[in-house]
């Protein structure tokens, strides 16, 4: 399926595009997100709680940037799997700058998403995917404004050297009145699944 | 004397039962505790190579029994980590495959099994299922038809083109024959796939019985004897080995005659390896993906005629969307290619088509089983020919029909069960009459005038079918009458709610001569009947129906003989009514049939008052023995019919619908059924099998489609996004009539009469549309089906921006 979109954040683009490279925000404004590993330059293991209808559950996955375009665009590739289904996408983020300290920000997804979550959620997977990456952009401004949320809280084994990881804090950061979202905010709490990721991740 | 049962409405023996919640289905058995309960990982990618699959996290989970994947198979049997079975392979199915029991290496569809997980209960299996982790590598998939055709992709590596199979048939030389006709027209059709979606998804519950050293199977199919065949080979057991029961089935429609389905042998092998009932029972989202669909086709349609309308030559091509595995043959295929002729004569005719494999569902045979797609294909091409000739729709038909004294008409090709496609019996000039009056055909041009006066827009569209039903290659059936008067019967076939119990009854108690009440059915239990095929091609009235009344007339020569004896009267002055054989003229001397029973078989030992009458100083003739020679003690009639080939019943549909000019919502105003399916022996129980058939056609023609995006995952794999005709869509009143040309194949003069209802259903909605569509869209051809009213209406759009 086809997901784009348009998000403007209040901040000046030089600053949005040096956020949207740093793990530190990343793990503190991707909604659902709990846990990111490093695993390479811009390149990341991932734990993300979240939820399509009445279909919620957590997925570990993998996400590159690439193609990176100073100040101007990058490619995310995504990919994740969990009880509730799969996904796998590939995302054309694209920077502008319409006025002086404003970023206006763009992506095409093209996503693949199997399992329950393909068959049952679909009607709804389009709204709720624009809503979370508005949340995720609303966040990245609100995290830039404020300055790093979060420091590394771990280093793990020395087979995954490129290895260090992010947690998300409690999100007060999440502000939406929506059912949804809160769920993805409860399941934020859940470090411990973090732990399983780590040992899976490393065996690779 | 008692009124003959054959042709009346009898109330259905059944209703009482499933009305009332006391109807038992698969999941009703083994419900006590310490059953254990199947839950089953299906691929969520339509295509992928299969990494690695670790089970550890669900080793340890309590409450789990086993976890298998397919390297788990081969500890059962070698042949259980074979393939599946390719049920009826065919010389022109040069690329046939089959899927595993659970997926080795690679997945080709979203929803195939890779691992199947035992529990306590389901909640538990399902969790378990959930901690399995797979690594897969994406292969590219293919979706539709064009995908597959354009073979850019393969489905399986070893299979060129995505063609499992091609096959040509052709009678005379039609490419000639077109070449040289007055008039020539080509058409493009597409059909969208759809399924079955019974109420009742599929089932198995296994038992191993150690002390016996066998085992029970209850499952929800359409072939108990063919399931049973299966689960002894591949679990290496002797048939005798295994027994397995259908009970009720909440509605079949085909997906069901399809076996076995991998469950079916997962569930027998894991009962036997744990020693313990474990039952499995699909959800609706695994049966959207994980059962089968059908329908899906594209046709190309090239046909000549003269000035009348007369077919003088049509050549078809077709590609027909088979899924990822084709365990069902060629069977859906074969029937389009041969059932599109319908009551025609094509004077010429070619027909060729690639069966394709696609990264979707399989597909087996649904309610109509191809037929949809040809009716729709040579109805399509008579309304075509009708509007370039300016004809009367109902005319050019005619003109095409084979007549009544042509019969039996040999179409000259080889239909589905292997043998010609020749017409036993019918009449179609009377029945397209009877339809054009049902329907108000000659009266609806001033119908649409008045309409149009009014601002409405109304269509009607009439389509013609011919179905062969009743294919062979047998069915058997056993009559018992008890000591007690009561009548047994057991035939092998199952019942999916066609009413079997209440019609089979029917003519077991006018050939024998007892009351219906006192006969009791069975279906679809080996034990019971172990010789038997299945349910499928409307076959279950004309094969299990003329069994029946076979073995019923055993039993019935045998009694006669017993009781002739015991009266001392000649069998033909005998007669029996009402369960009493008495002598004709004489009612005093009578036997209750019960008595005859008892006589039947001769005793030493006596167990009741009954008994007594048969034990050795009671009867016999010291001078012979008590069994004759060529005789059996009992009083049975064993009997099968097996035809030489199918009976082909006909039938035409027509409905008057509404298109609303702004919304192009559709309305359905009218629908007219004339059907022959021979002689009736339950009208009531035809009249409901044709009123769920259109039920059914106009979801097909309106409503239903498989939206699988081009990643190949079905986007609407729920009740909430498929949409099935409620009562509110299906039209108020079917207005039926009858035609009965009885055929000669069988001692009854049936043909079936289960599918027929669903399909002309696009055929005759296709043009019933667009001849509402034509005055304000001339030239507008309804070519792609189903058609939702939004579909309608960017046709509009398209077709009139094309026009402007």
């Amino acid at each position: 399926m086809k997901i784009s979109g348009t998000n403007v954040v209040d901040q000046p683009v030089e600053k949005v595009w040096d956020a949207l490279l740093d793990p530190r925000v990343l793990v503190a404004t991707i909604p659902g997100c709990e846990r990111l590993v490093a695993t390479g330059d811009n390149a990341y293991d991932m734990t993300v709680t979240a939820g399509v209808a009445a279909i919620k559950g957590t997925y570990q996955g993998q996400c590159t940037l690439s193609d990176l375009e100073e100040h101007r665009g990058l490619t995310m590739r995504l990919s994740g799997a969990g009880a509730p289904g799969t996904i796998d996408a590939t995302v054309q983020v694209s920077f502008a700058s319409p006025a002086a300290g404003s970023t206006e920000i763009s992506y095409e997804a093209d996503a693949v998403v199997g399992g329950m979550v393909g068959g049952v959620g679909q009607r709804m997977l389009s709204s709720v995917s624009k809503r979370m990456a508005g949340e995720f952009f609303g966040n990245v401004g609100s995290a830039i404004a404020g300055g790093p949320v979060v420091e590394p809280v771990e280093t793990p084994a020395a087979d995954a050297p490129a290895g260090t990881t992010f947690t998300a804090p409690a999100k007060a950061s999440v502000s939406s009145q929506d059912d949804f979202l809160k769920g993805i905010a409860v399941g934020a709490g859940l470090v411990v699944l973090g732990v399983v990721v780590g040992r899976l991740f490393g065996r690779r | 004397m008692t009124t003959k049962l054959m042709g009346q409405k009898v109330q259905r023996v059944e209703d009482q039962r499933f009305l009332r919640g006391n109807g038992r289905y698969v999941d009703d058995v083994a419900v006590e505790g310490g059953t254990l309960h199947a839950a089953v990982l299906r691929s969520p990618h339509a295509h992928a190579r299969i990494l690695d699959i670790d089970v550890e996290a669900v080793l340890d989970l309590e409450g789990v029994h086993a976890v298998f994947t397919w390297d788990d198979l081969a500890s059962c049997t070698p042949q259980m980590a074979e393939p599946l079975p390719l049920l009826i392979p065919h010389p022109a199915l040069t690329h046939g495959r089959t899927q595993y029991a659970l997926a080795k290496d690679e997945v080709n569809y979203v929803g195939e099994a890779i691992a199947f997980v035992v529990a306590d209960d389901r909640y538990i299996a399902e969790d378990a299922v959930g901690r399995i982790r797979v690594d897969y590598e994406f292969l590219p998939p293919v979706v539709g038809i064009d995908a597959a055709r354009a073979a850019t992709s393969l489905v399986h590596d070893d299979v060129p083109g995505n063609i499992g199979a091609r096959l040509e048939q052709n009678v005379g030389d039609a490419p000639a024959a077109i070449a040289q006709a007055p008039h020539r027209l080509e058409l493009d059709l597409t059909v969208e796939r759809s399924a079955c979606m019974p109420m009742e998804g599929r089932g198995t519950v296994a038992r191993w019985d150690p002390d016996l050293n066998r085992l029970q199977l209850w499952t929800s199919t359409q072939s108990s004897t063919g399931v049973r065949a299966a689960v002894a080979v591949k679990m290496g057991l002797d048939l005798g080995q295994v027994d397995v029961i259908t009970p009720d089935v909440g509605g079949g429609f085909g997906v069901k005659i399809n076996h076995p389905w991998p469950e079916e042998l997962l569930v027998p092998m894991a009962a036997k390896a744990l020693g313990r009932t474990v039952k499995f029972t699909e959800d609706r989202r695994e049966h959207f993906i994980s059962s089968a669909h059908e329908r899906g086709q594209v046709q190309h349609i090239e046909v000549g005629f003269d000035d009348d309308g007369r077919l003088l030559g049509l050549d078809v091509e077709f590609w027909h969307d088979h899924g990822a595995y084709t365990p069902y043959g060629l069977i859906v295929p074969i029937i389009t290619s041969t059932q599109l002729l319908g009551p025609y004569k094509p004077q010429n005719y070619k027909v060729v088509f690639e069966s394709l494999y696609t990264n979707t569902v399989i597909v087996t045979p649904y309610r109509g089983a191809g037929r949809p797609q040809g009716c729709y294909a040579m109805e399509r091409t008579m309304d075509a020919i009708a509007a370039y000739l300016g004809k009367d729709r109902a005319e050019v038909r005619a003109v095409n029909f084979i007549q009544p004294d042509e019969f039996p008409y040999d179409q000259g090709l080889i239909f589905q069960d292997g043998r010609e496609l020749e017409y036993d019996s019918g009449d179609y000039p009377a029945m397209l009459e009877k339809t054009k009056a049902l329907v108000g055909w000659d009266e609806f041009p001033a119908f649409k005038a008045e309409m149009a006066a009014q601002g409405r827009q109304v269509g009607i569209g009439l389509a013609c079918y011919v179905e062969g039903t009743g294919v062979g290659p047998y069915e058997g059936a056993h009559v018992h009458i008890e000591t007690s008067g009561k009548v047994k019967v057991a035939t092998g076939l199952t019942t999916q709610g066609q009413g079997h119990a209440t019609v089979f009854a029917q003519l077991v108690a006018d050939e024998l001569g007892v009351k219906f009440e006192d006969v009791e059915v069975v279906t679809g239990d080996t034990r019971r009947m172990p010789y038997a095929v299945g349910t499928f091609a409307s076959r279950a009235a004309v094969m299990s129906g003329s069994a029946i009344h076979l073995a019923a007339k055993r039993a019935k020569e045998k009694a006669l003989k017993i009781a002739a004896e015991a009266l001392e009267a000649d069998e033909k002055d005998l007669q029996i009514v009402d369960g009493v054989v008495s002598v004709k003229g004489s009612p005093g001397t009578s036997i209750d049939l019960g008595t005859v029973s008892v006589l039947s078989n001769p005793l030493r030992y006596a167990f009741d008052e009954a008994s007594k009458a048969a034990t050795q100083f009671s009867v016999g003739d010291p001078g012979k023995p008590p069994v004759p020679e060529d005789d059996e003690p009992g009083l049975e009639g064993k009997d099968f019919y097996s035809p030489e080939r199918a009976t082909f019943a006909s039938g035409m549909h027509a409905v008057i619908v509404e298109t609303d000019p702004e919304t192009a919502e559709i309305t359905i105003l009218k629908y007219a059924v004339v059907h022959d399916c021979g002689h009736l022996i339950n009208p009531m129980i035809v009249e409901g099998q044709i009123h769920g058939g259109v039920a059914q056609g106009v979801g097909g023609a309106l409503y239903e489609r498989m939206a699988y995006d081009e990643s190949g995952q079905l986007l609407n794999a729920s009740f909430m996004d498929f949409l099935m005709p409620y009562v509110t869509e299906v039209p108020d009143g079917i207005d039926i009539d009858h035609l009965e040309t009885p055929s000669p194949l069988n001692p009854l003069g049936i043909k079936g009469a289960g599918e027929a209802g669903v399909i002309p259903s696009a055929a005759v909605f296709a043009a019933a549309i667009e001849d509402a569509e034509g005055t304000l869209h001339p030239g507008m051809g309804i070519t792609a089906m189903p058609i939702s009213p939004s579909e309608l209406y960017a046709l509009r759009q398209s077709h009139d921006g094309k026009n402007s």
